[in-house]
């Protein structure tokens, strides 16, 4: 009752709120780094800003940033794809088929606690120091989070459900087909949304190693070239775009399951 | 026993150009048993979130003995349908909660916690966990933890409409028990007219929204009261007549 | 003597849990005629939905038969419609979708289901209401497409198990006054479970009432009073103390 009040209340204030604290963070930021001694270590907001937009016509290394950044983009949409779609697979299949949880499962449980990161040395060696290399990172980083969420979702039909369908006639293939997927789509979204977030961690981390264009790579060669400033520019583009890929995913969720009240 | 406690003036509420409560007027005595009946939809979970503070009334006071409402000074206790009681602490422990949060000595939460226990008759099972417990041992906790503070005013939100219907009226029957031995003052909000009529010395009677204040009926059939007595019906039959949408 | 539709014939059901196996249907030997509204009526967690899932073939029974139209039921079946008590829609499914989605499985072809399920669901009284997802709906309509889906099916058996127990006092008279319009419309043998008493004297043709765990019948007893009831019915009443009286206390 209590939070439904709140909801209803603040969507403007919410923005609201949210722009403030943000505004309010900069010029503490900034005062900081003006008056203390944290300007020796870091650069304010005016100036980060400023390159930011800077480096939207004059190249940071061969591309603008945008042009980093959809690098870095291309590298986890494919991966996040093929990651998703197999985890998809991997997950309902483990979900559904006594099987072939027990036969797959010892194997993922081992891989899982694995950080996509800890492949990156192997991956350069299978792989080489192209894209495959960072594909396959981020593929990884995608699979395990959809692959849980997959699983948890089929396991968590509603049994009523299922008998209800059975009632009415349906055939272990109609169960599977009209109650099983619908019912674990809310949980894929959940896990899709956790596998772009850690996605989108993973490729900065890739090219960090090794790369020479996205965002990661901006990062790094601040880092080498002693621009703080750049280094900042890089840090923001990741955090925006991070959050831009949250509230995308969110927002396809709202459309596709509207049905479901997680995705309101 | 002519004391007014409570005294709700021209509370009205809206929600932006949503009109929900339209001038609700209304006194409670102390040590009386009003109920509130009206029709499904009608705001009385907008009605009791005003009485409780939740919200904040667009016109309009709400009084107790005379001084604007303070969820701090008065004390007030709720029963909710969704009652609840913390599942890490015993049956003691939850029944002594609102004294020791009210930071009551030691010895005489005891007292209190014992007393109410026995009312209830809870005693045995104090050292028993919520999920040792059935339904209507529950509802007894949260019966007694509502009684423990010796509240000025008991607010109950349809706390037995999931229930039984043989294990409602004996809870009902419970509650009319503790309250003739404790004299609290209540108001009992609930969908169910037979258990208005069953409960009440006066019923207050909502209309669908914006909700106004339909009628207030008075009901002085003697206690035990009986359902199938042609006075009992008869007063049913009026608040039906005065609700029926369905 | 009418047609008799259900048989259970000895009934037992025992369930294997961790702590030991638990006996929650003692021996049940019922009949229900055709075109019947019997109600089942029991106590709190006595095992009345158990027994309705034998009945229904959702559950197994561990020992006796239960028979519909003379055939033997071990499993689900669409010949058999459930109305329940958490709804059991499906929410990913449209009113519309969720009504016709028992002949839909069965390959109904889709202007014969999309027919039917209009109008089983102006039936119900939810015209307009086709394309609202579960959701959207309150507690009483959400039973009314219930109940529409389970009659899509045109089963033999309509099984409600305890269909309004979520429902505030007033919707459920207003439920309990709909279904009777809608099973007198179209006749089907209906076993309904409750443990509100005001509910099973006002649908029943019969009450088989129940004891405890494990389950068995106590006690049968005819309603005979003309339709629509009335609850403030001086008979009415003195029937519902009466059956009250003789049910188990619920713990």
């Amino acid at each position: 009752m209590t939070g439904r009040n709140l909801k209803g209340i603040s969507k403007y204030k919410k923005i609201y709120a949210a722009v403030i604290s943000i505004f309010v963070f900069l010029c503490i930021w900034q005062l900081a780094v003006m008056f203390t001694d944290v300007g020796i270590v870091m650069v304010g907001p005016i100036e980060v800003i400023k390159l930011f937009f800077v480096s939207m016509v004059k190249p940071i290394g061969h591309d603008t940033i945008q042009m980093h950044i959809v690098w870095s983009l291309s590298r986890v949409m494919t991966g996040f794809v093929i990651g998703s779609a197999l985890g998809v697979v991997l997950g309902i299949l483990m979900g559904w088929f006594r099987p072939m949880n027990a036969l797959f499962r010892p194997i993922y449980e081992i891989i899982r606690p694995i950080p996509p990161i800890a492949w990156i040395p192997l991956s350069i060696v299978w792989f080489g120091i192209g894209e495959p290399s960072k594909y396959f990172i981020i593929f990884l980083a995608a699979f395990s989070a959809i692959t849980m969420n997959a699983f948890a979702g089929v396991r968590a039909v509603d049994p009523e459900l299922i008998g209800a369908a059975r009632m009415l006639g349906a055939n272990n293939r109609q169960v599977f087909t009209t109650i099983v997927l619908p019912s674990c789509v809310p949980h894929i979204f959940a896990g899709l949304q956790i596998a772009i977030g850690s996605s989108w961690a993973t490729v900065v981390a890739a090219e960090m190693v090794r790369a020479s264009q996205g965002v990661g790579w901006v990062i790094i060669r601040g880092q080498d070239s002693n621009s703080t400033v750049q280094i900042m520019v890089g840090i923001v583009a990741v955090g925006i775009v991070g959050f831009a890929l949250a509230v995308l995913m969110r927002w396809i969720e709202a459309k596709l399951c509207a049905w479901n009240v997680r995705g309101r | 026993m002519s004391e007014t406690i409570v005294k709700v003036n021209h509370m009205t509420k809206k929600f932006g150009d949503l009109l929900v409560l339209d001038d609700v007027s209304f006194d409670v005595k102390k040590g009386e048993f009003l109920c509130i009946v009206g029709p499904t939809g009608c705001g009385k979970t907008t009605f009791l979130n005003c009485i409780t503070k939740l919200y904040e009334p667009t016109a309009g006071e709400i009084l107790i003995n005379d001084k604007p409402v303070n969820l701090k000074e008065d004390n007030i206790a709720y029963i909710f349908q969704e009652y609840s009681t913390m599942s890490w602490l015993t049956v003691e422990q939850n029944v002594a909660f609102g004294l020791e949060i009210k930071k009551k000595p030691k010895d005489f939460i005891k007292q209190e916690v014992d007393e109410v226990l026995e009312m209830v008759g809870l005693t045995k099972y104090r050292d028993y966990y919520p999920s040792e417990l059935s339904t209507s041992m529950l509802q007894r906790v949260v019966i007694a933890r509502a009684f423990a503070v010796k509240p000025q005013l008991l607010l109950m939100d349809e706390p037995y409409g999931q229930l039984d219907v043989e294990l409602r009226f004996r809870l009902e029957d419970e509650l009319l028990n503790l309250w003739r031995k404790t004299g609290t003052t209540v108001i009992f909000i609930t969908h169910n007219i037979e258990e208005a009529v069953y409960l009440s010395q006066n019923i207050l009677v909502l209309t669908n929204k914006p909700t106004t204040i339909k009628a207030k009926l008075e009901n002085d059939l003697p206690f035990p009261r009986n359902v199938t007595s042609p006075e009992f019906i008869d007063i049913r039959s009026k608040v039906t007549d005065l609700i029926k949408w369905w | 003597m009418s047609k008799e539709m259900i048989i259970c014939d000895n009934v037992s059901k025992t369930f294997e849990t961790s702590r030991g196996d638990v006996n929650v249907i003692g021996n049940v030997s019922l009949t229900v005629n055709e075109n019947e509204l019997l109600v089942l009526f029991g106590p709190g967690q006595c095992g009345k939905s158990t027994l309705l899932n034998c009945m229904s073939g959702l559950e197994r029974v561990t020992t006796g038969s239960v028979t519909i139209n003379g055939r033997t039921i071990d499993s689900p079946g669409p010949d058999r419609g459930v109305v329940y008590q958490r709804t059991a829609l499906f929410p990913w499914l449209t009113v519309m979708g969720n009504v016709e989605y028992g002949p839909k499985v069965r390959g109904m072809s889709k202007s014969e289901r999309r027919e039917k399920a209009q109008y089983y669901i102006n039936l119900v009284g939810l015209e307009g209401f086709e394309n609202s997802y579960p959701n959207q709906l309150s507690g009483g309509m959400q039973q009314r497409v219930g109940i529409a889906r389970a009659y899509c099916n045109e089963p033999d058996v309509l099984f409600m198990d305890e269909p309004f127990g979520h429902l505030d006092a007033q919707t459920r008279y207003l439920m309990q006054e709909d279904l009777i319009k809608i099973w007198e419309k179209e006749k089907r043998t209906v076993v309904f479970v409750t443990n509100n008493i005001e509910e099973a004297v006002y649908l029943a043709d019969r009450i088989a009432v129940l004891t405890n765990c494990p389950t068995t019948v106590k006690t049968e007893y005819e309603i005979n009073l003309p339709r629509p009831r009335d609850y403030i019915d001086p008979e009415f009443l003195r029937l519902r103390e009466e059956i009250s009286s003789v049910v188990d206390k619920a713990l």
